[in-house]
């Protein structure tokens, strides 16, 4: 089990009217394992985070999760398997406070029956409330979240991915719009997260990357341009000439 | 703490509302404001039900007024069935069958004969159109304005077919000359105190129902699709039955004051079930609040009442509409959220909600950086 793939993407391909945006991604992430997923402007990173969690449907390939086969499973239904998403664009509910909004994302029971007797301030927002202390929101709770600054919303919204307690869990440019302090705080709790998560990271700030990765992935193109640590990542000759060559990744 | 308050303060302006409702026959003995009263409950209601899905949920329904009109109908089948041997001898047919040379009682009206069974079709069959509506429109994931085309274009279809099969409805007009509903020996006459308390009561039991509903974790997860359905989807919840229950919920409370109307008007008509009741709704909801079920009770009871009292005022006979209107941009313009945020306004004396909650985000913002560069420095 230790050695068998966490998550196994096969061939993956997605076309885009005609536009090939993911050609042939073959993608082993281990359990526990915190995978960064680097590469230039259209190289697919987020085309394939949106295939893993079934937003987009892919045209061709395999995708299984915990040796079960979730190519054709419809999004929710991949969410229950246990992908976490964090979108881009912080996604949250604007018009709950900051509590209600982490309510929703403990999502243990999921039916509207299950859910109708029960009235929100349960027993279980104790855990809540520690998470929402551990991404700096503990003042805001009863907030309501559209007040929040952008740095608030996505240190919100990985509170709201803690709350949903995903196996697996995608973050699109989790620190995009993060003061530098904001983002080593980010660091340090996907660096908690790893061993009981399993975390896929698409960053372009290579600070934060060299922070937290265990292995880097890059794309271009939409296929696998190179996979290693950051070191080696940094000397690749190929990795280089994707990023038009000049000073390397570093300055990506 | 606060959050306590709060919520006790809503509770207590809804008993008020609704002690104020059921009081009301008490003060006035006048059989005919009284029916008109009744009335404006009713909508009180039906702008509650559409509150449900659009203020709650984020699903603009514009064809409200079908889940209405066909709740209206089902209780005016049954009181024409009871006046059969009165109006056309022993032939068994409603008058308007007999002048349409119907000779035999179709299929679906003989149940009808029960008042059981009208009462629980009532809100059965907006149900089962809503379900219908709901299992195409959201599982394929149709959201926002879409949503307000399909229902109105289902409910201009309702009020054709209503209108064309006049052989079995009665056709432009309707299913008049009805019978009293009595049941427990309680005579439910249009212009009785009976029927008045009989719209309150119901209206009472929908505004706690309906909070109670609200404030469970199924209505705080309706209203987190209101703000951002994609989120929910990817929680792993299964946003179109959250959809299909909430539209169902709406429809059968829909119905059920459709019921109540027939009983009160004494008929029921196509126009029930007609665009411009439909939009009225919507802007009953906008004009009290969509996001509170007393605002949107009160919404439609302010803009009947209002309305009703202009129109048969002689002053405004002729410009009551355009003063209506005149208000309705006022409140658009100046209360996007309806009366019910006059509360916030008065509340405190408060500037804005805006600086009461920015400011201390602004606040302990800037701490919080101050505090992470020190830590940098040392």
């Amino acid at each position: 089990m230790a050695d068998e793939a966490f998550l196994k993407l096969q061939d993956i391909a997605v076309e885009f009217g005609g536009f090939r945006a993911v050609n042939g991604l073959n993608l082993d992430v281990k359990r526990g394992e915190l995978r960064c997923l680097i590469g230039p402007n259209g190289a697919g990173k987020t085309t394939a985070l949106d295939v893993i969690c079934g937003k987009v449907k892919p045209k061709a390939g395999r995708m299984v999760l915990k040796g079960r086969d979730i190519t054709k499973l419809p999004d929710y239904k991949i969410a229950r398997a246990g992908v976490g998403r964090k979108f881009q664009v912080p996604s949250f509910f604007r018009e709950l406070t900051v509590r209600d909004n982490l309510e929703v994302a403990y999502c243990k029971r999921l039916g509207v029956f299950a859910n109708i007797a029960r009235f929100r301030r349960s027993a279980e927002s104790d855990g809540l409330e520690k998470l929402a202390e551990l991404v700096g929101l503990q003042d805001f709770l009863d907030h309501t979240a559209g007040y929040l600054s952008h740095g608030q919303t996505q240190a919100l919204e990985i509170a709201l991915l803690l709350a949903q307690d995903s196996d697996l869990i995608l973050m699109d440019e989790p620190t995009a719009g993060m003061t530098t302090a904001e983002t080593m705080h980010t660091a340090k709790i996907l660096n908690a997260l790893r061993g009981r998560h399993t975390l896929i990271v698409v960053e372009h700030d290579m600070a934060f990357v060299r922070e937290i990765s265990d292995v880097i992935t890059v794309m271009h193109q939409g296929k696998v341009l190179a996979e290693g640590h950051a070191t080696d990542i940094q000397s690749n000759q190929s990795v280089k000439d994707a990023y038009l060559g000049s000073g390397g990744i570093s300055h990506a | 703490m606060n959050i306590d308050r709060n919520s006790l303060q809503r509770l207590a302006a809804y008993a008020i509302f609704c002690i104020a409702i059921l009081s009301v026959p008490l003060f006035v003995s006048d059989a005919y404001l009284l029916n008109k009263f009744a009335r404006y409950i009713i909508f009180g209601i039906l702008s509650l039900a559409l509150s449900l899905s659009w203020g709650y949920t984020g699903i603009l329904n514009l064809g409200q007024a079908a889940s209405f009109g066909l709740g209206s109908y089902c209780m005016a089948m049954a009181l024409k069935l009871r006046t059969i041997p009165i109006q056309t001898g022993a032939s068994g047919l409603p008058d308007f069958m007999v002048w349409n040379n119907v000779e035999k009682l179709p299929w679906f009206w003989e149940p009808f004969h029960s008042y059981t069974f009208a009462v629980f079709a009532g809100v059965a069959v907006p149900v089962a159109l809503a379900y219908l509506i709901a299992w195409f429109v959201f599982r394929a994931r149709v959201n926002g304005v879409y949503v307000a085309i399909i229902t109105l274009a289902m409910l201009v279809v309702i009020n054709l077919i209503i209108i064309d099969q006049q052989r079995f409805t009665g056709g432009f007009n309707g299913i008049t000359d009805l019978t009293t509903l009595s049941v427990f020996g309680v005579d439910f006459d249009a212009y009785s105190p009976a029927l008045y308390y009989l719209a309150a009561v119901t209206l009472t039991a929908c505004l706690f129902l309906g909070l109670a509903l609200m404030n469970s974790k199924t209505g705080l997860i309706l209203q987190a699709i209101r703000d951002d359905e994609t989120r929910v989807w990817y929680f792993g919840y299964d946003v179109a039955a959250y959809q299909t229950f909430i539209f169902c919920v709406s429809g059968g409370v829909a119905g059920f004051a459709g019921m109540l109307y027939t009983l009160v008007m004494e008929f029921a008509s196509p126009t029930f079930l007609s665009v411009p009741i439909s939009l009225s709704i919507v802007i009953w909801c906008a004009v009290g609040g969509r996001a509170s079920l007393l605002g949107a009770a009160l919404g439609a009871i302010v803009v009947t009442g209002v309305q009703g009292t202009l129109s048969e005022t002689p002053a405004f006979l002729d410009t009551w509409s355009l003063i209506m209107g005149a208000l309705f941009i006022i409140i658009v313009l100046f209360l996007p959220n309806g009366l019910v945020s006059l509360v916030d306004v008065f509340k405190g004396k408060r500037q804005s909600v805006a600086t009461r909650l920015v400011k201390p985000v602004a606040e302990s913002e800037a701490q919080r950086v101050a505090a992470s560069q020190q830590n940098s420095v040392t």
